[in-house]
């Protein structure tokens, strides 16, 4: 099928010495020369009947270096060399003693019986290294599909052993809505519009086509229908080099290939298929326990408000100014909180949906601090916070209104978990290519097995009445920080209390 | 003051297109203090502007009609009259936006009564007075615009020639937010406008200097991604 069928044939696949044509016949003849010199050489001390050994040797040599057509040739030539040299009256054809003619027949019958033999043996053999080569490129295909993960990965694979051990070119056609596209193929395999259509036509039909088929058999290629159990995943298109020897065999073969292939892409399938829903029940308990958050936090402030505010406009009159002023002090002070929240849900979805752009720009960290201790002034009211800022810190690329959100949550969970006489600490020093900012407190700190989890969503740690928080702002913190390629982690300070810092690269320019 | 004509009271226009807040701000406004007048969109308000001569403009940037910077842009083309942005746009770009298109300065929703009337207080000072004091005494700090001396608690602090130009820049703004652009254009040339580090060096280094704890100033205040603000009043 092909000009040159070893040109495309792997070196493990080559057939072995078919040594063609005249070369073989002219390889017969010099041997039996050499027997016929060898026999020369030993004629004083041989009677003639001993010289057929000689020829002998010389037609199974042939039949094992040259082959069967050879080893019959030289066979026949060791007949007409040794009558003519050796048999007398020597330099004749003519035969003195009758009984040489016994002999002719013997060595003439016994060079074939016995190069026939040796040729079977060697086509047995031959055979059944061509099955142990086709069993192990079934074997190493199965061996990588297994390890690639998704369908690129998995046809990529498809065709670098197909090439390799098979010698084959291929193409795996995958439908695509409504279509058939080459998800992968041999770089030097052309595809005409033909070619589609009968990978289309193999699609829907789900039988095997072209070449050596009863359908469109004249088609270079052979389609092989990818069938899962009620689907066609796809189409495998395989042109192979030597299909002439052993058909069936490489039937046999290109089936389990397709075979391997289809429950392979099943697999990918079916395992995106259970990573689909897995991400979906996650979305859904995410969704469940954010609409449960957001509920319980916008309405639990409004609840105050709205009570307050009833109570104020209904029963005014009858409170006493110090009454009505304290619960209009709580009111704000949940209106407050409302409002934090709706900026810590907002600051949420714009991280999530990736809508944040940094505004790098170097910044001063003392300045940082200061804003940040500037915006929780309100609640830091009667609190002490230790700050320890050194003057020779570097400036740090970072955007100032993000960092002091994060410094903000921070302090603010600080003191809402520490209580009101222990003061809060703020340090910021550089270490190596980074600037690290630690907050600390002195509160009950957090059990050790829960501290990689508080930077989750919704994530909140016991805390006394009135100080629940959104169990976002870490979340935050976390999203903003890892945006700027820092990291955030918290641990248990040695004296208790937790301890977070966020370390930033620092780049100097 | 109340028994006096509304016309000598200083108009406030207040244009936002939420009733509720319309509600809330005159009934907070209209005191005896104040006479308040409201526009609901941006044309209204152009219009009120023109024929009300406003002493201070309340403006929300979310408005139906124009975009609330259009507004200042437009307002700006023939009159100074002080701007005060109110806004539930948190995004400091926005803020940034609305500064550099004229805006004197900006208090994001929600906020208390307190802190807008302190706002109003020191756009109508502006206002009406049109030389501003040639020296600043904030709390301690004195800056001396005619004979270039600042001092903190009486005690002279020796500043760069460029720290020296930021402050009196920042003093003469005082109670002012000046976005980043703004100053920079002012003390380094609209060359360096995109080198914002120069600045904050030299904010860093003369909060150092006057400042008593730099890493929580009293007087020279960050707003974040904005600009700075000199305090008016301590």
């Amino acid at each position: 099928m092909s000009d040159n069928p070893r040109a495309y044939l792997s070196p493990g696949l080559a057939a072995r010495p078919a040594v063609g044509g005249l070369a073989g016949y002219f390889g017969a003849l010099a041997t039996v020369a050499a027997a016929t010199g060898l026999c020369e050489l030993a004629r004083p001390y041989l009677s003639p009947v001993n010289m057929v050994m000689p020829y002998l040797l010389a037609v199974v040599l042939v039949a094992v270096r040259l082959g069967r057509r050879p080893a019959v040739v030289a066979a026949l030539f060791s007949v007409v060399d040794f009558d003519f040299f050796f048999v007398p009256p020597r330099f004749s054809f003519t035969i003195a003693d009758k009984e040489f003619l016994i002999t002719f027949f013997a060595l003439f019958v016994v060079g074939v019986v016995i190069s026939t033999l040796v040729a079977q043996l060697q086509e047995r053999a031959e055979a059944l290294r061509l099955r142990e080569l086709r069993t192990a490129s079934l074997y190493n295909l199965t061996r990588e599909l297994a390890a690639a993960v998704d369908r690129p990965a998995l046809t990529a694979a498809l065709v670098k052993n197909a090439e390799a051990t098979l010698a084959a070119r291929v193409a795996v056609f995958l439908p695509v809505e409504e279509r058939l596209e080459v998800a992968a193929s041999s770089r030097d395999l052309p595809l005409g519009t033909a070619d589609f259509d009968v990978a289309l036509w193999c699609f829907r039909s789900r039988r095997t086509a072209g070449r050596g088929t009863e359908s469109f058999s004249s088609s270079r290629l052979v389609f092989i229908p990818l069938k899962a159990l009620a689907a066609t995943l796809g189409v495998l298109a395989i042109e192979v080099a030597d299909a002439e020897r052993e058909p069936e065999e490489m039937n046999r073969l290109l089936d389990s290939y397709a075979t391997q292939v289809a429950q392979a892409l099943e697999r990918i399938r079916l395992s995106r298929e259970a990573q689909q829903a897995q991400i979906h029940k996650a979305r859904e308990s995410l969704e469940r326990a954010l609409l449960n958050s957001v509920s319980h936090d916008l309405r639990t402030p409004l609840a105050t408000i709205t009570g307050v505010l009833t109570t104020v406009l209904e029963e005014g009159e009858r409170l006493g100014e110090g009454a009505r002023r304290e619960l209009l002090e709580t009111a704000r002070g949940e209106a407050d909180r409302l409002n934090r929240f709706v900026g810590n849900l907002l600051d949420m979805t714009r991280l999530e949906s990736g809508g944040v752009a940094l505004n790098l720009e170097p910044c001063d960290v003392q300045d940082l601090v200061g804003c940040a201790l500037a915006a929780v002034e309100k609640q830091t009211a009667g609190r002490q916070v230790d700050v320890r800022v050194p003057v020779d810190l570097p400036l740090v690329p970072m955007d100032l209104v993000l960092m002091i959100q994060v410094l903000v949550n921070l302090l603010d969970n600080a003191f809402k978990h520490s209580p009101e006489g222990c003061p809060v600490a703020i340090a910021a020093e550089r270490a190596g290519g980074s600037l690290v900012i630690t907050v600390s407190d002195c509160g009950p700190g957090v059990p050790e097995a829960d501290l990689g989890r508080i930077f989750d969503k919704f994530y909140r740690i016991p805390v006394p009445e009135g100080a629940g928080g959104t169990g976002l702002g870490l979340s935050i913190c976390k999203g903003i920080v890892e945006a700027h390629g820092g990291e955030i982690r918290a641990r248990n300070g040695a004296a208790g209390g937790l301890e977070v810092s966020v370390s930033l690269p620092v780049r100097e320019a | 003051m109340t028994g006096e004509a509304g016309g000598s009271l200083p108009k406030i226009l207040v244009v936002d297109d939420e009733t509720a807040i319309q509600r809330f701000l005159k009934t907070a406004l209209d005191n005896g203090e104040y006479a308040v007048h409201q526009a609901e969109n941006g044309h209204a308000a152009l219009a009120a502007a023109v024929s009300l001569r406003p002493d201070v403009v309340l403006l929300d940037l979310g408005l139906p009609d124009l975009d609330g910077v259009e507004v200042i842009r437009r307002i700006r083309e023939w009159s100074q009259v002080p701007i005060i942005v109110i806004s539930v746009r948190e995004r400091e770009d926005e803020k940034v936006r609305a500064l550099d298109a004229g805006a004197d300065d900006y208090l994001t929703k929600p906020f208390g009564i307190g802190e807008l009337m302190a706002r109003i207080k020191v756009a109508l000072r502006r206002s009406l007075q049109q030389v501003p004091d040639p020296v600043l005494q904030i709390g301690a700090l004195c800056v001396d615009l005619p004979r270039r001396r600042v001092t903190v608690d009486g005690v002279e602090v020796q500043l760069t020639p460029t720290e020296y130009d930021l402050l009196r820049l920042l003093a003469s703004h005082a109670g002012k937010v000046l976005t980043h652009s703004q100053i920079l254009k002012q003390i380094w040339g609209t060359a360096y406008v995109e080198q914002p580090h120069v600045l904050r060096v030299n904010i860093s280094n003369l909060r150092r200097k006057v400042e008593p704890d730099p890493s929580r100033p009293r007087w020279i205040v960050t707003e974040p991604g904005v600009g700075y603000r000199l305090k008016d009043e301590e």
